[in-house]
């Protein structure tokens, strides 16, 4: 058995529901929305399949390289922004948040990631590494939603609709990167430094190495501070806000992928 | 200086400076010799080395920054708290104007379409809400004080105390954390220093995946404390043994070429073909009046820059034997055999020495590699996670919200409301409560 027929379905699936919420924007709104939405489900229950299938084949969690880890958070996302629609209604965000899965998933099948499975070296054989990456991964997604959210509220000013509705539509976007930020930094900060520390400590016998990967990870977490103080306390809304989650956003894929490309360390694996 | 030490410009900046140099830190490559770095950037290597950017994370400017940040954090935590605990026990400005941009939302207005509406009548709508309410009458006025999730206005300051716990957690395992490496092979023991016990190797096992690389090691650990076994365990990555505040670790294992044994093939004209096992430092009985030595053994050959016989790793890659052969006493021979080229022997193209001397086989006991590590300063740096991440929950998942109202027996009651989040949820819920959406007066004060 192989998971990768499950995760091609879904990938196309979420390509269908990037295309309808496009539609949305000119067809008939509440059909397209609703056919985009399930359609959305349907694509995270696939998935999910492939997943499971995933780890009864390998025997271990279906994060411990970089195919599985991207198919796991592409898997996040995906349920992150069908709860975001939930519970806030995205409108105009939802096909942009989805072109950001279909990126992700294009990644996923990609040819460029090996997915053969291998084994454990010992240091990954430890529940840790389900709770440490899991957590940390599902953080990221909001983190994901907060970027092109706020990638949308950089672009939505120059938008041609008139400029009360744009304003609205500003707003709409600062507040859904502020939720995502909300709940994606206490899971960071559980997920990457708290259960991290944790293994580290069981694995290497200390619970900071200051390895690149543990670096960049506080790098990024102390964006998203600078993000939450700048806000609250400072009172910076929008423009600036906005650029802080990028960034931030920006140093969460660097500490993904940059650093296990570029820098060297105890991560070297995953 | 308090003001200094407790604005958030202070924190803003010095995030932003710690940000960079944790950047900075990862380009550099760390703990290099001084003549790496000449060599790695000649132009950068004064800077790096004069900031000790060598090891930057230990440096004195990031230590300083880091003890600016740990006072920061103190300062503008404890200042706000005053103001809060005043808050929570009802002690409100009731001053119609005061309106200020902040964290904590709040808003004032005047009752003019409710007046009807006696504070009495409102308890049980509040308290269906989860309201605490409190009514109190004075000199002919009446406040209702009325708030839930009071944890939630603590959570910034909770997340703030968890932060100052780690940081000075990760002070005292800078100052005070121990290790020591132990390489062990089976059937050895090691003493620690300091401590009444030692630490005996009793196995150790290599298991293997199908595809040949490493499954697991497994240490089985004994301690032993005045001749007796107080604790036995098998020792693994990711499970350590602990013992009197020290945890033991699986690190690496590897073999102990210096008590390397190997397989000599002799052959020699006047002797018929015969094999010996020596160890290092061993000597045996050839024949009569010749001896063989073995000096030492190296696992992967080469001769160094010193021109020197050196190894260049741990690995069996190129093992040689250094062996010497006396006759009555007098060195006849003394060379380097290897195993994977035995045309190098030298002592094959030996003149008149009749014998053939190769290297058949080798092996070494192997060891496994321990990490006894204590570190005081782990327990601060999990409860300031647990208290840390607690923190975080009461600052984005709860809500604070508190409303109070005075009537007065001259002039309008006067409403004041706060929360720390999601103000627009708030409105609804007081709209509900009081069948009006209060007036946001906050906004017009602030334009003031
Ligand atoms: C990396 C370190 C820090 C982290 C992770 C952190 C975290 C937080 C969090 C999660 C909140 C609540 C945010 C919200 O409710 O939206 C908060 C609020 C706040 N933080 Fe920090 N903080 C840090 C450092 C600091 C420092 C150094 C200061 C010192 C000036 C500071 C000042 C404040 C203030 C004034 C508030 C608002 C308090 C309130 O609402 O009553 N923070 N912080």
């Amino acid at each position: 058995m192989n998971e990768f027929p499950l995760l091609l379905i879904s990938f196309i699936i979420y390509l269908l529901v990037m295309l309808t919420g496009f539609a949305s924007f000119f067809g008939s709104k509440t059909k397209w929305t609703r056919i985009s939405y399930w359609l959305a489900m349907a694509g995270l229950i696939v998935q999910l399949a492939s997943l499971l299938v995933r780890t009864i084949v390998s025997g271990h969690a279906p994060f411990t390289n970089m195919y599985e880890s991207i198919n796991f958070l592409s898997w996040s996302c995906a349920l992150v922004v069908i709860i975001f629609q939930r519970t806030f209604k995205l409108e105009k965000a939802w096909p942009y948040l989805w072109l950001m899965i279909v990126a992700l998933m294009a990644l996923v099948s990609s040819p460029a990631l090996p997915k053969n499975v291998t084994p454990l070296v010992p240091a990954l054989q430890s529940y840790w590494l389900w709770l440490h990456v899991s957590v940390t991964l599902l953080g990221e997604a909001f983190l994901a939603v907060a970027f092109v959210a706020s990638i949308l509220y950089l672009t939505a000013g120059r938008d041609s609709a008139g400029k009360l509705e744009s304003q609205k539509r500003q707003e709409k976007y600062d507040l859904i990167a502020y939720r995502a930020v909300a709940a994606g930094f206490p899971l960071f900060t559980l997920g990457a430094l708290v259960f991290g520390m944790i293994w580290a400590s069981r694995a290497w016998g200390r619970y900071w190495s200051w390895d690149p990967k543990e670096v960049w990870s506080l790098i990024t977490w102390l964006f998203y501070a600078l993000y939450l103080h700048t806000r609250l306390v400072m009172g910076w809304k929008g423009k600036r806000s906005a650029l802080i989650a990028i960034i931030g956003f920006l140093a969460a894929l660097f500490t993904f992928f940059g650093v296990n490309y570029l820098l060297s360390g105890l991560h070297s694996y995953a | 200086m308090i003001r200094f030490l407790s604005s958030i410009r202070l924190t803003i900046a010095l995030l932003i400076l710690i940000i960079i140099l944790s950047v900075t830190g990862t380009l550099i490559p760390q703990g290099e010799t001084p003549g790496f770095y000449q060599h790695y950037s000649p132009r950068w290597s004064g800077i790096i080395l004069g900031l000790q950017f060598d090891h930057l994370y230990r440096s004195p400017l990031f230590l300083s920054l880091a003890f600016l940040f740990l006072l920061n954090i103190l300062f503008c935590s404890s200042q706000k708290l005053p103001a809060k605990f005043k808050q929570i026990r009802g002690q409100i400005e009731f001053n119609p104007v005061e309106g200020r941009a902040g964290s904590d939302k709040k808003f004032i207005t005047g009752f003019s379409n409710w007046l009807w509406l006696e504070p009495d009548s409102l308890v049980a709508g509040l308290k269906q809400k989860h309201y605490r309410v409190k009514i109190e009458e004075a000199s002919g006025q009446k406040t209702l004080l009325a708030q839930k999730g009071q944890l939630g206005l603590f959570g910034p300051e909770i997340v703030h105390l968890a932060l100052v716990i780690i940081i000075i957690g990760g002070l005292i395992s800078a100052l005070f954390s121990q290790r020591l490496t132990l390489a062990l092979s089976e059937g050895q023991t090691a003493d620690l220093p300091g401590k009444n016990f030692s630490v005996k190797l009793d196995r150790f096992a290599t298991d293997y995946y199908p595809d040949g690389s490493v499954k697991s090691w497994q240490s089985l650990v004994s301690i032993i404390e005045q001749g007796q076994i107080k604790k036995q365990k098998t020792v693994e990555v990711n499970r350590p043994l602990k013992y009197d505040g020290l945890n033991f670790f699986q690190m690496s294992y590897g073999f102990d070429w210096d008590q390397a044994q190997v397989e000599l093939e002799i052959k020699g004209t006047d002797l018929a073909a015969s094999n010996l096992t020596l160890r290092v430092g061993e000597k045996v009985q050839m024949g009569p009046g010749l001896t063989l030595s073995l000096i030492t053994f190296i696992p992967d050959f080469e001769i160094d820059e010193e021109g020197q016989p050196a190894s260049r790793s741990a690995e069996a890659n190129n093992p040689a034997a250094l062996v010497q052969v006396t006759r009555e006493g007098q060195p006849v021979y003394r060379g380097w055999l290897f195993y994977y080229q035995p045309d190098l022997n030298r002592v094959q193209s030996q003149p008149d020495f009749n014998l053939e001397i190769s290297l058949k086989k080798f092996e070494a006991p192997v060891f496994s590699g321990l990490e006894a590590a204590g570190d005081p300063g782990m327990n601060f740096v999990w409860s300031g996670s647990i208290l840390l991440f607690l923190g975080l929950l009461a600052c984005f998942y709860t809500s604070y919200r508190q409303l109070a109202i005075r009537v007065q027996p001259a002039g309008k009651p006067v409403l004041v409301a706060r929360c720390r989040h999601n103000q627009a949820a708030f409105y609804r819920e007081l709209e509900e409560l009081l069948g009006q959406r209060p007036a946001d007066r906050i906004n017009s004060a602030r334009k003031k």
